[in-house]
């Protein structure tokens, strides 16, 4: 991974010594950001960081090389250095891909490649791009995001123009892997209970979506689906003594989605369901049931107060049908967001949540007292982009 | 009463000129794309990386200028965004590996050389910058 990181950054190096013909000739472009981000909470410390003192913990830099040989194909590389709380602290390759535009119609993209599922799923990672300084968790958690962005595998895409009454239609099509590193955030009270899973959690999976550009001018309205086959990998405990295996289900995650954006306004909303089934079966240990039937929504608007400054509110829930009533089945979560652009390279962002619940984000690591039912968090980030 | 009527006066005044602002701007094409006009739609499609291609059948890649008055007048009339979110739209598309930043140039003359001599290209520039080499596009 390193190695395929220093040759793309080797090739960025390298292209900028390269004769102006040559760059212009492969359309070579290099692209990349950077955030650094600060977290306050009460009551609860979150994402693995000790936030209820206030952390900076939460840092990530990402370097973009594409190059647009001819002009039907594209390729591109991009790795990220991330760090949040326990999470990432490591380079690593976002994605690579070759991209194959026959027309506007039907295009193909191979690689390690993002799963354009859900509203923001393909962009979920590019802090530049949106005003929050947090995606709804719900739908978007931060911690799960490097296992949740991509699949290794295709995508086909295009867009049939149905005319000035119906609008247009945007498909995507996917098949591939796609793999849960050993440290994600799904796994991370699981590990603190001495559960491991050396080579992470992965397997088959398959979807499609459909946006409909509609006769409204600004206003899209989507569906897509996320079809997992039986995911099943080595599970550990004991310190590596014990092992079996952890085993999901096949399961299908659907989400419904509407925007609307026009001039200085944004409005949006999603829906999402996470139903999962397995266990895990571990030699010496009773077998432990997996069972989870998320029902995930937001809803959220925007306005762009000036040129510079943009305000924003969102609420987003999560609701764990499958748990126990109490704290942890739910959490609620009230957003207000505030972005302001110096230029069109440095921003800056900050962020108040209104959390009641405990069902993401948390783990008992650094919450040794255990969870209060309810946490404030106040969120600072500063953006450079090129 | 006076100062309602001048300011009535002024805001109209304002409103006058502002109008007459977005008709400075023109959109130039190279003679290889076939259309003599463009629908507003089609155009925020190909600037906003939505489409390679007229509805004509033409390719399209589109050239910006990169600050000024006619660039923000083109974004304003044309793809109802401010410039930083603009960028923000191409941002997406780049740092998800579904597009490549469009081509920006300093100057309306840089715009009218890069459209000249490079098929498919679609730019906007002043009314007043002379064109020679390229064609305007009517946006309907």
């Amino acid at each position: 991974m390193k190695k395929l990181l220093t040759a793309a950054m080797m090739l960025a190096l390298g292209v900028t010594s390269a004769s102006a013909q040559s760059l212009e000739d492969l359309n070579i472009q290099v692209h990349g950001y950077a955030t650094q981000g600060f977290i306050y909470t009460t009551q609860n410390n979150i994402f693995t960081t000790s936030s209820s003192n206030g952390s900076p913990a939460w840092s990530e830099a990402v370097l973009n090389v594409s190059s647009q040989p001819i002009p039907k194909l594209r390729v591109a590389v991009q790795g990220r250095y991330f760090l949040l709380g326990n999470y990432g602290n490591a380079i690593t390759l976002d994605w690579a891909s070759a991209d194959y535009k026959v027309n506007d119609r039907f295009g193909v993209r191979f690689g390690k490649v993002k799963t354009p599922n859900g509203l923001f799923n393909e962009t979920q990672d590019i802090d530049p791009s949106y005003i929050w300084s947090l995606l709804p968790q719900s739908v978007y958690p931060l911690p799960s995001r490097n296992s949740l962005l991509t699949h290794t595998g295709g995508v086909a895409y295009g867009t049939f123009d149905l005319g000035h009454k119906f609008g247009k239609i945007e498909y995507r099509g996917w098949g591939g892997e796609r793999l849960l590193g050993s440290t994600d955030a799904f796994f991370v009270n699981q590990v603190e209970a001495g559960l491991n899973l050396p080579n992470g959690l992965g397997g088959m999976i398959f979807g499609g979506a459909i946006h409909w550009k509609t006769p409204l001018p600004g206003l899209t309205v989507g569906i897509s689906d996320i079809k997992n086959n039986l995911w099943s990998s080595t599970a550990t405990a004991g310190n590596g003594a014990l092992s079996g295996t952890e085993t999901i289900n096949h399961n299908n995650q659907p989400s419904y989605f509407a925007k609307y954006e026009k001039n200085k306004i944004m409005v949006a909303y999603e829906y999402y369901r996470l139903p999962v089934s397995g266990a895990i079966q571990i030699k010496g240990i009773p077998t432990i049931p997996i069972r989870n039937d998320d029902r995930d929504w937001y809803a959220m608007a925007s306005y762009r107060v000036s040129e510079k400054f943009t305000a924003g509110i969102y609420d987003s829930q999560i609701t764990n049908k499958a748990a126990a009533l109490g704290p942890a089945r739910f959490q609620k979560d009230w957003a207000i967001s505030g972005r302001y652009d110096f230029n069109q390279f440095l921003y800056a962002k900050a962020e108040q949540h209104f959390v009641d619940g405990t069902a993401i984000g948390y783990d008992t690591g650094l919450n040794p007292n255990g969870l209060k039912p309810d946490t404030r968090m106040t969120i600072f980030k500063i953006g450079v982009n090129f | 009463m006076k100062k309602l009527l001048l300011s009535f006066l002024f805001v109209a005044f304002a409103s006058l000129i502002s109008q007459r602002s977005y008709a400075q701007v023109i959109v130039i094409a190279n003679p290889s794309v076939k259309a003599s006009t463009v629908s507003k739609a089609e155009l925020s499609d190909v600037f906003t990386g939505n489409a390679t291609a007229l509805k004509d059948g033409s390719h399209a890649v589109p050239v910006l200028l990169k600050s000024g008055t006619t660039h923000e007048e083109f974004l304003k009339e044309y793809i109802g965004r401010s410039d930083s979110a603009y960028r923000a739209g191409w941002r997406s598309l780049v740092f998800s590996g579904q597009g490549a930043m469009p081509k920006s140039v300093e100057s309306d003359a840089a715009a009218v050389d890069f459209v000249s001599h490079n098929a498919g290209a679609i730019g906007y520039i002043s009314k007043a910058t002379p064109h020679e080499g390229v064609k305007v596009l009517a946006v309907k």
